[in-house]
């Protein structure tokens, strides 16, 4: 058994790099004495938890690439070391398996006990064993991270569905030597679209370029979109159980400037952007466009390619507003979260295992932030020396972004199970307007209507 | 067929209940009656049962009548899908078919080559949907592609492919094309199932190569020619990969086929009731459409075993 | 005379050689992409050469997720795929003899029946099978993916009935004057007969299954149960980064096997096939 368990720690510890772990003894050990070695803390571990329960297991699973499933691999190892009562039977998938899977398991209630959700979490709501209780009781134990981040993983009612992994957000990254040779100034904090639109039209002009690359339309138009008309707007309302909006007339501006920049050549027709496979193939890396939209968690990787292609430097910039003194609509988002399931037989293990995947510091020494900005103030200090200069413009990104007025509102971070129907009718209509085969008028109008029947 | 004969042997019930045609028939014919029974048919039946539902597969259904097929008819992306699909599979099937029969008849030349060659034509079906092949193919149609840059060289214009409604499905077509393999290996088996007997006794007759393929090869080959025409049809019907890893059912869903929308419908959207819905009309058109083809097909298939 | 064949000989070979590098390009490119990195991939170059060959994109690939390796990937999948050919060779060979060469009554419904089958797509029927194999407690086994063939392919099963229109019923018929029963016809006459068929089969249907990736994801737990088609997809990752270049790597070698099975039953497709009369 001893055995086993070194050579865990030990594989553990080579992914680590070889950065000290197994310092956190469980709970009942007083000290915590960071000099403990591996194979001490090792020895602890499986004393104590001889005299422990019945033993437990616990299935596991999220989408990823082979970083990600590394990682997250040694990180169930260590957790299993320090709980040898515990097993963890993982599932690493890809992203469209996983929601296929999750899909037929949900049908046929077998949902994992521990399970990957982003931003989509409200599909699975009813699948979802929220961590109140949990957070009451103490068996998790948040008192390692604030509220406002609790929140973002947390529904409208104050139900708390799962844990962050790590916090998003949406951006414009810019190439500012495009900007500066078609003689265009770098948008600041308050540019608007109207700016972002004579910029486009101009580096068009000038250089013979993209103005902007591949947009997440429904982010930028509709779901933020309807956000910058005033604090009281919202597509959705606050309680999800319909819209927050009731003048279509919202969705149009940004309908027509997408078909007006699309006629005149400065961003990319639907066609073009179906070229665009991967974020690393972006207008932007290949130098064909001066600025595109980008997912907080993306832009080191986008920044990255866009080096490797020759081009210097990329710059990361909040979206623009659709008045210069208007709110910016973007809000901090949870890019994934951990979930407990109704189906678990052992909710309160799979919590504690998420409160350790989230919260300890040498868990997240090995998962090294991959699944974005962490949430628990001592694992972002644990980590903040190893960043790169990349990745501290994300942080600083994401934290001017928290720190946007927003009206002394609470923002709802979750959006009603319908939304990914409203999203296609929404691309759907959006293509059409482009095509001329419908007005923008026309397009708000319908997608408004659509959504307005979905309630 | 004469079973008095194999009857002779013994004359006992046992043995005429076990030659009998209908035992005989069933006892071959129970691994599929079996597997129908026990994997095929419940969930069958269950789709059709939901089609008749609002299914969201987190919620119980709620049985709502015929109110998907309803709405089926007044829903322009369907309508629109069923179009596309049939100009899909209108221009696929027989692209797909001849060229297939085309190379395996080049391919039947007595030379050692052949072998080689074949393995050659064969590698494209083997990478299948696969992202290389999705990158690949974005980048021969991209607008700075290797195609247009050789048709820039012809001096043609280059085509904007998947931004234009009515190029976006040429790339799909040709992929489908491509990917010929199977189509091609169950035409040369067939080829090689032809005796060489009756190109001799032609050639004796003195037909020339031209005549023997119409009036040898052809005809032999025409069951096969069949199933794979049959079978062509019914995955043309269902395409989906293609067009799900090249153009995602765009530009403003000149792609957007059937399948891809029970996809997005049913998985993306979660509303299977509906996507069941779809997808028993399309059985429908596709039964027809299948059935027409059978009996045109006593026209032209020549039977070996019933003549 | 002599010369003419010669040069048609020539500008056959230059025909089928030059097509076929077109119709093969793709798959090259994927394979030398299996030596390159992301932005080498990703640069929208079509050339063949990797700028530099970096062969540890098959060590990356190759040590899999976790503990596992794909070693492990390749043996499931190669037990998964064999077992399921197999079973698809048997039972397709046997219904398709019944519904193309004995008279019972039904027949025409149940080859109705079995064409019907393959209309309705996989994603609307995805849910109530899987409900059914969870329900005899096969889900988180491989049996999902092998016991289904054993009762025949719709696909296949036509495909060999209409091979079987080719062989004359005459030879049934001496046969079964020969004392033959018509269970012993099968087995004696028409089953040696169904060769080419039954290769073809065996070509096709080991790559599909070899290729089938949803099946496995859905019935399949642990990643120790894992197989290749799975395998390959994890490295692709479209909501932060996908290593392309071991992703690459361990695809083209997932081709290698189903390939060494398109070349070793070829061989009985082209040998033999000295059709003289067979000149262009």
């Amino acid at each position: 058994m001893k055995k086993k368990l070194l050579a865990v720690l030990a594989t553990a510890a080579m992914v680590l790099g070889l950065v000290g772990c197994g310092q956190e003894a469980p709970a009942s050990t007083e000290s915590t004495e960071t000099t403990t070695s591996v194979v001490e803390s090792t020895e602890t571990a499986s004393t104590e938890e001889t005299t422990e329960a019945e033993p437990v297991t616990l299935r596991m699973a999220w989408w990823g690439s082979q970083t990600r499933h590394d990682r997250t691999i040694a990180v169930i190892e260590l957790y299993e070391s320090l709980h040898p009562n515990v097993t963890i039977e993982y599932e690493p998938m890809d992203f469209d398996g996983y929601f296929n899977k999750l899909t037929t398991l949900v049908a046929s209630n077998e949902v994992w006990d521990i399970f990957q959700l982003g931003s989509n979490f409200p599909t699975y709501q009813s699948k979802i064993y929220t961590l109140n209780d949990f957070i009451a009781d103490g068996t998790i134990d948040v008192s390692g991270t604030t509220d406002a981040f609790l929140r973002i993983a947390a529904d409208e009612d104050g139900n708390q569905v799962g844990l962050c992994s790590g916090v998003n957000t949406y951006g414009i990254a810019y190439n500012p030597a495009m900007f500066k040779e078609a003689g265009v100034a770098e948008p600041t904090e308050n540019w608007t679209w109207e700016d972002y639109k004579q910029a486009c039209l101009t580096i068009h002009e000038k250089l013979n370029v993209y103005g902007s690359s591949k947009f997440d339309d429904w982010q930028a138009g509709a779901s933020m979109g309807v956000g910058q008309e005033g604090f009281d707007y919202s597509f959705f309302n606050n309680k999800n159980d319909g819209l927050g909006f009731d003048d279509p007339s919202m969705l149009t501006d940004y309908i027509s400037m997408r078909k007006e920049l699309v006629d005149a050549g400065a961003f990319p027709d639907p066609g073009a952007c179906k070229e665009i496979a991967d974020i690393e193939q972006d207008f932007v890396v290949s130098g064909e466009a001066a600025m595109t939209w980008v997912a907080s968690n993306q832009y080191a990787a986008l920044s990255e390619a866009a080096k490797a292609n020759g081009i210097e430097e990329l710059k990361l910039i909040n979206p623009p507003r659709k008045k210069a003194d208007g709110p910016a609509g973007i809000t901090i988002q949870s890019s994934q979260m951990l979930c407990v399931s109704q189906d678990s037989k052992n909710p309160a293990e799979a919590a504690k295992f998420i409160e350790f995947f989230q919260s300890n510091v040498d868990a997240n020494k090995i998962l090294l932030a991959e699944r974005g900005i962490p949430t628990f103030t001592a694992v972002r200090d644990a980590l903040a020396d190893e960043l790169t200069d990349v990745e501290k413009t994300v942080y600083a990104y994401v934290d001017v972004v928290g720190s946007f007025d927003t009206g002394g509102k609470t923002v709802n971070p979750a959006s009603p199970a319908c939304t990914d129907a409203i999203k296609e009718q929404y691309n759907y209509y959006l293509e059409k307007a482009i095509y001329g085969e419908c007005t923008a008028e026309e397009a708000a109008k319908a997608v408004y209507d659509f959504a307005k029947s979905q309630f | 067929m004469n079973k008095k004969k194999n009857d002779g042997s013994g004359r006992t019930g046992w043995n005429r209940f076990i030659y009998n045609n209908n035992t005989v028939g069933y006892v071959f014919l129970a691994p599929f009656v079996i597997g129908f029974l026990c994997f095929t048919i419940i969930p069958m039946i269950s789709s059709l049962y939901y089609s008749c539902t609002d299914y969201n597969m987190i919620d119980k259904e709620t049985w709502i009548g015929i109110n998907n097929y309803i709405n089926l008819f007044k829903d322009e992306r369907f309508l629109n899908s069923i179009k596309v699909t049939l100009e899909y599979v209108f221009f696929s099937v027989p692209l797909k078919l001849a060229f297939a029969l085309f190379i395996a008849f080049l391919l039947t030349r007595p030379s050692k080559a052949v072998s080689f060659y074949r393995s050659l034509y064969y590698l494209p079906s083997l990478i299948g949907g696969s992202v290389a092949v999705a990158l690949v193919w974005k980048e021969l149609f991209a607008r700075k592609g290797l195609i247009n840059v050789n048709l820039g060289k012809l001096g043609i214009d280059a085509v904007n492919w998947f931004g234009n409604m009515t190029t976006a499905k040429w790339p799909i077509i040709l992929m489908t094309v491509w990917q010929f393999g199977s189509s091609m290996l169950i035409f040369a088996a067939g080829l090689k199932e032809i005796p060489s007997s009756y190109y001799e006794a032609a050639k004796i007759d003195g037909a020339n190569g031209w005549q023997s393929f119409w009036k040898i090869t052809m005809p032999c080959l025409s069951p096969i020619i069949l199933f794979n025409l049959i079978m062509q049809l019914i995955s043309s019907f269902m395409v989906f990969t293609q067009a799900f890893v090249i153009t995602g059912g765009g530009p403003n869903d000149a792609t957007m086929y059937y399948a891809l929308y029970v996809y997005k419908q049913g998985i993306n959207n979660r509303n299977m009731g509906y996507a069941s819905a779809m997808s028993w009309v399309m059985l429908v058109i596709m039964s027809v459409i299948t059935l027409i083809v059978f009996k045109t097909s006593n026209h032209w298939v020549f039977n070996e075993s019933e003549s | 005379m002599k010369g003419r064949k010669v040069v048609s000989t020539v500008i056959y070979h230059i025909f089928i050689a030059a097509l076929g590098l077109v119709m093969v390009y793709p798959v090259l490119w994927m394979v030398s992409g299996s030596l390159k990195n992301n932005a080498e991939i990703l640069s929208g170059s079509l050339s063949l050469i990797p700028p530099a060959w970096r062969w540890e994109n098959f060590a990356q690939g190759w040590r899999g997720f976790g503990h596992v390796t794909f070693t492990t990937y390749f043996k499931n999948s190669i037990l998964i795929t064999t077992f399921a050919t197999l079973g698809t060779v048997i039972s397709s060979s046997l219904i398709a003899y019944a519904l193309s060469r004995v008279k019972f009554a039904g027949r025409k419904l149940w080859f109705t029946i079995m064409i019907g089958t393959m209309l309705l797509p996989g994603q609307v029927v995805m849910i109530p099978q899987y409900l059914i194999y969870n329900r005899i407690h096969w889900v988180g086994t491989p049996l999902p993916l092998i016991v289904p063939h054993f009762f025949g392919a719709p696909f296949f099963i036509y495909m060999m009935m209409q091979f079987m229109t080719s062989i004359p019923r005459e030879l049934d018929e001496a046969a079964i004057i020969d004392g033959c029963s018509k269970y012993s016809v099968f087995s004696r006459v028409i089953f040696p007969l169904l060769k080419p068929s039954l290769i073809s089969t065996i070509i096709i249907q080991f790559y599909w299954k070899w290729d089938d990736y949803m099946g496995p994801m859905l019935y399949l737990g642990k990643p120790t149960s894992y197989t290749v088609s799975i395998a390959v997809k994890l490295f692709a990752d479209a909501t932060s980064k996908t290593d392309y270049g071991p992703m690459f790597a361990m695809s083209t070698l997932s081709m290698i096997p189903v390939f060494t099975i398109f070349l070793v039953f070829n061989r009985y497709l082209v040998d033999g096939i000295s059709t003289s009369g067979l000149k262009g």
